[in-house]
């Protein structure tokens, strides 16, 4: 049998796979039944754990801590109560001082259904990664699952120091249905499957240099992957953040007249553009070396 | 004897002469179609337009709704399928009195209300082996219009892996006097090969864009589901193991891709390799490429292609039906003769069942029609040929007494929950309204009660061979019917009775623990997989790719 597809497993199933075995505790278990207010009152139906596991662990023994999105309730949208989980995660992060925070998203950002609660929520999550960063504890995201990463918790992605994907996985702000829903087919056709996938896709993302790395679509690749990264990821600073905002201004001067992935590809130096979908990861990356943007 | 036996003949030539002028040529200008059609169609005329559920002459059939209802008119159309718009829309412009077809699909809704409003008779629906039938015994088109891939110069067609109807069709229209005009996707100097000969074949119109074909079974694995998995698993151990099926057909649908993705793992784990699933009757399925690659088929004939697998099959010629070229060619009606009377074994999926086991796929507002599953998912009563699990399940029907003889295998596999909660299992099928409002002669039953030997759902096999009485069988089904009504109203003691003799069947009664059926059983739980599989061979049309 194959290793567990990380793209096919649940929020659940990911974690258990990708911390040292039987080291996981969570926070807030189901059976606290600490679920979303404002579903109830919609008579929706909820989760008992809001759609997000948080917890500690160890990861090739280090102390972590962990949360992980369930993509299949509510595409892993984020509540009142589903953000508390993460913030207080976060925060607890600044006390018990763990060698990493990882984050498994899977999630299209905000729920809507929870509207206002949801937006703090989110925006609460993003100034906690910026004082968890600044405390010298490193934010890893893992993006490989169904939903990929997208709204306000792309933004949030964006914020951490590391994010690893996988082919399969997306990242962005706006969703592929929503930039057609907004500007019409002829801008974005997100039922073309082949341009969603190299435009926000992992390939596309690690040639952007957003996505730190790139790998299969295993729970154990992105484990490796993670445990990698440990120890390797320099406190963040001002100079960082100027040092990036630099490098995306050399980005759109660069590429920002591309209409579309290929162009960039091209522009990058690579050979044979269209046949960079195709490719194997390995294969991918053995031909990119060297040519991110 | 000095009488006129060569009017029909006489009436070819004066429409070729017609054609000719109004054309031009035999090789006509796209622009000049519709006067072509309006010059060589006679009122009254049986006309056939090419199609089926994958390939389409669909320039032509858009260019006939396209011409004077006052020249073309009163057709009779005898074809396989009414599944374009244009189709439809001749019949909404008054242009035809009667049809007689095979499958409606698409248009099912828009024809079931043509027929409440008395706007068109239906001669009658056929499968697609009764209709070709018919077209070398009273239902002869005057006109047939088809499509090809190519022609030259002389009109010599190259149909390739979508052959499908062509050779079936032009062969009943040419040989009685009959008018055979082809819409091409190119015209070049020399042809791959000749699939039809310009002598069958009286005008080719290059189409604007290539003839329409319908990717109709792909089948995305990452949409397989885990109670999927399950009936695969008792399909393979319950079924193709104890009967030790070798030719067979597979229906489309996820519960057949299931079975398809898990014989490189599962099968092959029960020691099944070259014991089972060898021979096919089978369009080729982007999920058979794993058991293909490991070795599992020997042989796939086909009816139709499949968009994308083209590449594939042509590398792959020891297993599949490929002409001298390197290209495939696939036949309809060929494969469901195949079908019919070469495999011991036919699964596939329906929307309801009744307690007497007959299932149907229509539904209230809409006549879809039959295709070949009724041919493929028959027993084959002319068969005199044995095999060992023609054989087996023969001594197993209760109703053979006396003479022994074989039986197919006709396998019904349906979750008890369809989509939208709807029960698969019902009292009375959809199928008696939709008959009485259409006003047909029967019910439209796609696979009949008596034909059917097993029943699989997520709750186990129901054997309907070893029933004896009519109740037996019902509680037979109702005992597999899970959760729905039918279901709940099973006689618990009777059901205990029957799985007691091995006629109901539960999963843990096989040796399954269904707490291992999970998606990492299949072989290729993605397209990009099944890619991988091929070798990067296959090609699969952008709507199924994340990649």
């Amino acid at each position: 049998m194959k290793p567990k597809s990380y793209y096919e497993a649940s929020a659940r199933e990911r974690m258990a796979a990708f911390l040292d075995p039987g080291s996981f505790q969570e926070f807030l278990p189901p059976t606290d039944r600490v679920s979303s207010p404002h579903l109830r009152q919609l008579d929706q139906p909820g989760a008992f754990d809001d759609g997000i596991l948080v917890g500690s662990g160890r990861l090739a023994g280090h102390p972590v801590l962990a949360a992980a999105q369930e993509g299949v309730f509510m595409g892993g949208a984020v509540g009142e109560v589903h953000g508390a989980k993460l913030v207080g995660l976060l925060e607890r992060t600044l006390v018990t001082r763990p060698a990493a925070v990882i984050l498994l998203l899977e999630t299209g950002g905000v729920r809507l259904h929870e509207a206002n609660a949801g937006l703090v929520a989110v925006s609460e999550v993003m100034h906690a990664v910026l004082a968890v960063r600044v405390a010298g504890i490193p934010v890893l995201v893992l993006d490989g699952g169904q939903f990929g990463c997208f709204g306000g918790m792309g933004i949030v992605a964006a914020l951490c120091d590391a994010v690893v994907m996988s082919e399969e996985g997306r990242l962005g702000l706006s969703g592929p249905e929503v930039i057609e829903a907004s500007r019409g087919v002829e801008e974005f056709d997100s039922r073309d499957r082949a341009l969603v996938w190299r435009t926000v896709g992992g390939k596309h993302r690690y040639l952007l240099g957003e996505a730190t790395r790139l790998v299969e679509d295993t729970v154990p690749a992105f484990r490796e992957a993670a445990i990698g990264l440990l120890g390797t990821l320099p406190v963040f600073g001002l100079e960082d953040l100027e040092a990036e905002h630099a490098r995306l201004q050399g980005r759109l001067e660069r590429f920002g007249d591309c209409r579309e992935s290929f162009e960039i590809w091209t522009r990058l130096g690579i050979e044979d553009p269209q046949a960079l979908p195709l490719l194997e990861t390995s294969a991918f990356l053995a031909q990119v070396g060297g040519k991110r943007g | 004897m000095n009488g006129d036996w060569s009017r029909a003949a006489r009436s070819r030539e004066g429409r070729v002469a017609r054609g000719m002028i109004a054309g031009g040529g035999r090789i006509v200008s796209r622009q000049k179609i519709i006067e072509l059609l309006e010059a060589v169609i006679e009122p009254g005329d049986r006309v056939c337009i090419e199609g089926n559920n994958q390939k389409q002459a669909d320039f032509l059939s858009k260019s006939l709704a396209a011409t004077d209802p006052a020249k073309v008119r009163d057709l009779h159309l005898v074809q396989s399928v009414l599944a374009l718009p244009s189709h439809v829309d001749l019949i909404e412009r008054g242009q035809v009195a009667r049809i007689d077809f095979s499958f409606s699909g698409p248009q099912a809704g828009r024809l079931a209300k043509l027929v409440e409003g008395g706007r068109i008779q239906i001669g009658a629906i056929h499968t697609y082996l009764e209709l070709f039938g018919r077209y070398f015994i009273d239902l002869t088109p005057q006109v047939a219009l088809i499509a090809a891939q190519m022609a030259d110069a002389e009109g010599n067609l190259y149909t390739g892996p979508n052959t499908e109807d062509t050779p079936a069709i032009v062969e009943a229209t040419a040989f009685k006097n009959g008018l055979v005009i082809a819409q091409v996707n190119q015209i070049v100097d020399k042809l791959p090969r000749v699939d039809i000969p310009a002598g069958w074949v009286n005008f080719v119109v290059q189409a604007p864009t290539p003839h329409y074909v319908e990717p109709l079974f792909t089948r995305d694995p990452a949409q397989i589901s885990e109670i999927q998995v399950l009936m695969a698993m008792m399909a393979i151990k319950g079924i193709y193991a104890e009967y030790g099926i070798t030719r067979l057909n597979h229906g489309i649908g996820f519960d057949t891709a299931a079975i398809e993705l898990l014989l490189p793992t599962y099968a092959a784990e029960l020691g099944l390799r070259g014991k089972i699933c060898t021979h096919w009757a089978l369009n080729p399925h982007p999920t058979l490429i794993p058991a293909i690659e490991a070795g599992f088929v020997k042989s796939v004939h086909c009816f139709g292609s499949e968009v994308g697998m083209e590449p594939y099959v042509a590398a792959r010629p020891d297993i599949f039906f490929v002409g001298a070229d390197g290209s495939m060619r696939s036949n309809r009606a060929f494969s469901q003769t195949a079908g019919h009377y070469a495999c011991d074994l036919f699964i596939g999926s329906t929307l309801q069942i009744d307690l007497a086991g007959n299932s149907s796929t229509a539904t209230k507002g809409r006549i879809a029609g039959f295709g070949g599953a009724p041919n493929m998912g028959a027993d084959a009563r002319g068969r005199r040929h044995a095999s060992p699990a023609w054989l087996k399940a023969g001594s197993e029907d209760a109703r053979n007494t006396g003479m022994p003889r074989g039986r197919k295998l006709v396998v019904q596999t349906v979750e008890t929950f369809r989509e939208h909660m709807e029960p698969a299992f019902v009292e009375r099928l959809d199928a008696w309204e939709v008959g009485e409002s259409a006003g047909m002669a029967l019910p439209p039953v796609m696979i009949y009660g008596d034909d059917v030997s097993h029943i699989i759902t997520e709750e186990g096999i129901a054997n309907l061979l070893l029933c004896r009485t009519a109740e037996e069988r019902e509680q037979a089904i109702r005992g597999v019917a899970g959760y729905t009504q039918v279901g709940l109203a099973r006689d618990r003691r009777a059901v205990e009775n029957l799985r007691d003799r091995g006629i109901v069947r539960r999963p843990e009664d096989l040796g399954i623990n269904p707490r291992l059926a999970t998606r990492d059983l299949l072989a290729a739980r993605s397209i990009k997989d099944l890619v991988r599989a091929s070798g990067g061979l296959y090609d699969p049309p952008k709507r199924f790719r994340n990649w």
